[in-house]
């Protein structure tokens, strides 16, 4: 009895020890692969398809706009993708991973890291988002309560959707809001809570920071958490204004007033050694299938 | 019992026994992967972060531009000292009536605990539903440090009382006949001998709920919420270290204030690891 | 004398309203809990709930048994890792370890506790990852799996998971060997039992209770684990029979989701942590059971 208990504590730390051998020499074998990394890119390799989480405002846009749907709408991204609801996640897994494809709102792209490539010839830019030639973009939204009494909020709003606050929309990467006029707002006294989707909140960010040289009679406060949270909040009225990267629900659109105030991109992104810098809409649609699982089928 | 048994001696003993032999390797083998992994992650976190400490990130008000971590520290320090003022009462107390008071084989004993090894196998995911249901709705706390000290009290909770627990266990049971023999209560003796000799034990719980704290996302990104800001009251809303490194790095924009996070992060778990066995040691010379 | 008394029957009963506290929790989250998630499984059908192997939220498929079987297996993983290290090295820090490197060395383990999960996560995402992938290359060349895998895995997520347990399981166990009175000890080796006799036949069954509830801890560690494991674990769901395939856990399916999830899927999500509660309470069960029998014999 004791002595088969043994060997299994043996056997099992043997086989650390042998795992701990492999990885040390691997490391070394990594060293060495990383600076020749071009002339190892082998195109019969899988493809690691990479997506968001189902119901993210990024996914439903992207699967919308590839057409990664059925006859009724329902999401057909291939079961062996991997999924993280995480962009910087999504960059780095991209970045380490020569033959994975993945992505991510345009204002994260970190060119440093991972490369974008053309969607039918277009390059993903803010000016080819504008003038429609690139169509992979989604809308960000805030929603306040119609009846909503808070005078700093409304002037926040105001501010945003003013030449002064799309300029700061447009320094940040994003598409502004066309036809805007002078901020011209009463700068009133108080606070307000701002919260939702974690992607508009590095924009509404620099947005706050904008308005509070405009006002600094007011506090804004920033929660950081999703576009759901941010709705149903906003409903419920712990948010004064809630965020979300996707468009309202209907559920949401009867007892919010929604505004968009930027749009944004979405970037297709592949490892830097991977050769391919063009892809068409189908391509891409039949990656995320899942029908093309090798690069060199693509 | 001699102390000098010398390195010869050992060896032949090991050629006697070789099993005994075999088990010493492996428990070695294990210990050095323990901390070759550790001394790894350590480096890791280091090499990362501390080229990105820069004076910027200790401002004193957070912008986007120096993402800076003091507001987060004061409320990682908030936080921590909220939840150990709920939870160490809390958990002392159970404890020592589940070891000193209630008698063997009852009912009410197992019941508690059956309930405290469910709150510590409680996944902090599922703490984070349950105190944004109810602190932050129910009672209507909002997002509010409160609102997370509470949620993370439930959940040092079990931690706490199951070390207390076992180091009031280890105090032999002479120690209280003694008291008792010269005439002093049971709550005298629970308070005056019992609990001073298992205050090691009971502070390496709370050292292990410290860690928790520190290092929790799940749980209080739901209840504490994530402004990056020191609240006026504990009332309001403010993102821990843990979860300020998690804002920050979800994006991918500030990849290396996050590491920088995270080094400051660790600096601060060896300081409160460091003063909790600096007050240990010196409560049992007292 | 008489307030002597007064004051004894007073704090008897403090501590009992204190034991109290955590029965009042657990109540509290079961009821919470249970009343969002319960109406979801029966709208959806408990059965097909449980057993469906199609996630597909945006065309109403809630089945989460891939969930299930993804938890159990990064679980096991990181027992198979996690535990035997971990109970070794807290023999080491009881018995072996020299005076001079053993503060040092405490710190260390007690540190690694305090590292939040999404530095393991990164961690892995970074350093393992790229490791497993080029393992599973090398069996794939080698003709010994189908497929080589990605690297984001349940082997990956076994391993991060597995070294997250670690502080948890060492610092119990070692506090529980040292529990043990030194006599036991000193007899065992006076017998003429070798030093490692003593620990593994002596000090460890005397500090069994300690060692189990420790390991126990860990497993809910491991169950419970989020941040780090959405980070790696792929997240596929999916079943899979190969650990260099991806997975999805139940509990990154909550939090990979919640965050857009609303109506009918935001209340499956919140059945997934019902399920997963259910799951923590069997084996707290079990474990209660089996000490029992333990404790009988």
């Amino acid at each position: 009895m004791k002595m088969k208990k043994f060997i299994a504590v043996l056997s099992i730390a043997s086989m650390m020890a042998v795992a701990a051998v492999g990885c040390g020499s691997k490391d070394g074998e990594d060293a060495g692969t990383d600076k020749g990394s071009e002339g190892s890119w082998d195109a019969a390799s899988a493809i690691s398809v990479v997506s968001r989480e189902e119901g993210s405002g990024t996914r439903g846009a992207f699967t919308e706009l590839f057409g990664v749907v059925d006859e009724d709408d329902n999401d057909m991204t291939t079961l062996d993708a991997q999924t993280t609801n995480n962009t910087s996640v999504m960059m780095t897994t991209v970045s380490e991973n020569e033959y994975a494809i993945g992505y991510i709102s345009l204002g994260s792209l970190d060119e440093s890291l991972v490369k974008a490539v053309k969607i039918d010839g277009a390059e993903a830019t803010a000016e080819n988002i504008e003038n429609g030639s690139y169509k992979v973009s989604r809308p960000f939204n805030v929603a306040m309560k119609p009846d909503l009494d808070n005078p700093v909020a409304t002037d926040f709003m105001a501010f945003i959707m003013s030449t002064e606050g799309q300029e700061v929309v447009s320094g940040e990467g994003y598409i502004p809001v066309a036809e805007v006029e002078a901020y011209a707002g009463t700068a009133p006294e108080g606070s307000c809570v701002v919260g939702g989707s974690s992607s508009v909140s590095p924009l509404m960010e620099k947005l706050i920071e904008a308005y509070k040289e405009v006002n600094p009679n007011a506090s804004i406060e920033l929660q950081t958490t999703d576009s759901t949270t941010g709705m149903t909040s906003a409903i419920e009225g712990s948010y004064d204004i809630g965020m979300a990267s996707r468009e309202l629900k209907d559920e949401e659109a009867a007892e919010l007033e929604g505004t968009v105030i930027a749009t944004d991109g979405i970037a297709v992104i592949v490892n830097k050694d991977n050769p391919t810098d063009d892809l068409s809409v189908d391509q891409v649609k039949s990656i995320y299938v899942g029908d093309v699982t090798t690069w060199d089928a693509v | 019992m001699s102390n000098k048994t010398t390195i010869g001696d050992k060896l032949r003993t090991y050629l006697k026994h070789p099993g005994s032999f075999l088990v010493m390797l492996l428990v070695m083998l294990a210990a050095i992967i323990t901390f070759v992994v550790l001394i790894f992650l350590i480096a890791y976190i280091l090499i990362n972060g501390v080229p990105h400490i820069k004076p910027s990130l200790f401002a004193l008000e957070y912008t986007s531009e120096n993402a800076s971590v003091v507001p987060a520290l004061v409320n990682t320090i908030i936080m921590t000292f909220l939840s150990l003022l709920i939870a160490v009462p809390f958990g002392i107390f159970s404890a020592i009536f589940l070891v000193e008071y209630a008698g063997r084989g009852n009912k009410f004993v197992e019941v508690i605990r059956l309930t405290t090894e469910t709150l510590s196998g409680i996944p902090s995911i599922v703490y984070g539903l349950f105190g944004m249901l109810f602190f932050v709705n129910t009672l209507d706390w909002g997002f509010s440090l409160l609102a997370g000290a509470f949620t993370m009290a439930i959940m040092i909770l079990p931690l706490i009382m199951r070390t207390t627990e076992e180091a009031l266990k280890a105090v032999p049971d002479s120690y209280r006949e003694g008291s008792f023999g010269l005439g002093a209560g049971k709550l005298r003796t629970v308070f005056r001998i019992v609990l001073p000799s298992a205050i090691p034990g009971v502070l390496a719980g709370v050292i292990l709920a410290i860690g928790r704290i520190v290092g929790e996302t799940a749980a209080l990104m739901y209840t504490s919420g994530t402004v990056a800001q020191i609240p006026d009251s504990i009332m309001g809303s403010g993102r821990t270290l843990a979860l300020h490194m998690y804002n920050l790095s979800s994006e991918g924009l500030y990849m290396d204030q996050a590491y920088a996070t995270a080094v400051i992060l660790l600096i601060l778990v060896v300081g409160i690891n460091t003063l909790s066995s600096v007050i240990a040691r010196k409560l049992t010379k007292a | 004398m008489k307030s002597k008394a007064w004051t004894e029957k007073f704090m008897q009963g403090v501590f009992f309203v204190a034991a109290c506290a955590s029965v009042l929790a657990v109540a509290l989250i079961c009821v919470f809990l249970f009343a969002n998630g319960i109406p979801a499984m029966k709208e959806i059908g408990f059965i097909k709930f449980l057993t469906g192997d199609v996630w597909r939220p945006s065309s109403e498929q809630f089945g989460i048994l891939s969930m299930i079987v993804g938890s159990l297996y990064v679980t096991a993983g990181a027992i198979i890792f996690g535990v035997p290290i971990g109970i070794l090295t807290s023999v080491f820090m009881a018995m072996y370890c020299p005076k001079r490197i053993y503060k040092p060395l405490k710190a260390a383990t007690e540190l690694l506790a305090g590292i939040p999960s999404v530095i393991y996560g990164f961690f892995g995402l970074v350093v393992v990852v790229p490791l497993v992938r080029d393992f599973g290359n090398v069996l794939y060349r080698a003709g010994i799996v189908e497929k080589a895998g990605d690297g984001n895995s349940i082997l990956t997520a076994s391993l991060i998971l597995g070294i997250m347990i670690l502080p948890t399981i060492i610092g119990t166990t070692e506090s529980a060997m040292r529990a043990v009175p030194s006599h036991y000890y000193q007899g065992s080796l006076a017998l003429g039992a070798t030093k490692e006799r003593s620990i593994f036949r002596v000090i460890i069954p005397a500090a069994k209770s300690g060692v189990v509830a420790g390991i126990v801890l860990g497993i809910g560690r491991a169950i419970g684990e989020t941040m780090a494991v959405i980070m790696i674990a792929g997240n596929q769901p999916r079943i899979t029979g190969s650990i260099l395939q991806g997975i999805r856990t139940l509990t990154g399916n909550i939090v990979i989701e919640m965050g857009y999830a609303t109506g009918l899927h935001r209340e499956a999500l919140i059945a997934t942590g019902v399920v997963l509660f259910v799951f923590i309470l069997i084996i707290n069960f079990s474990v209660a059971l089996l000490k029992r029998g333990a404790d009988h014999e």
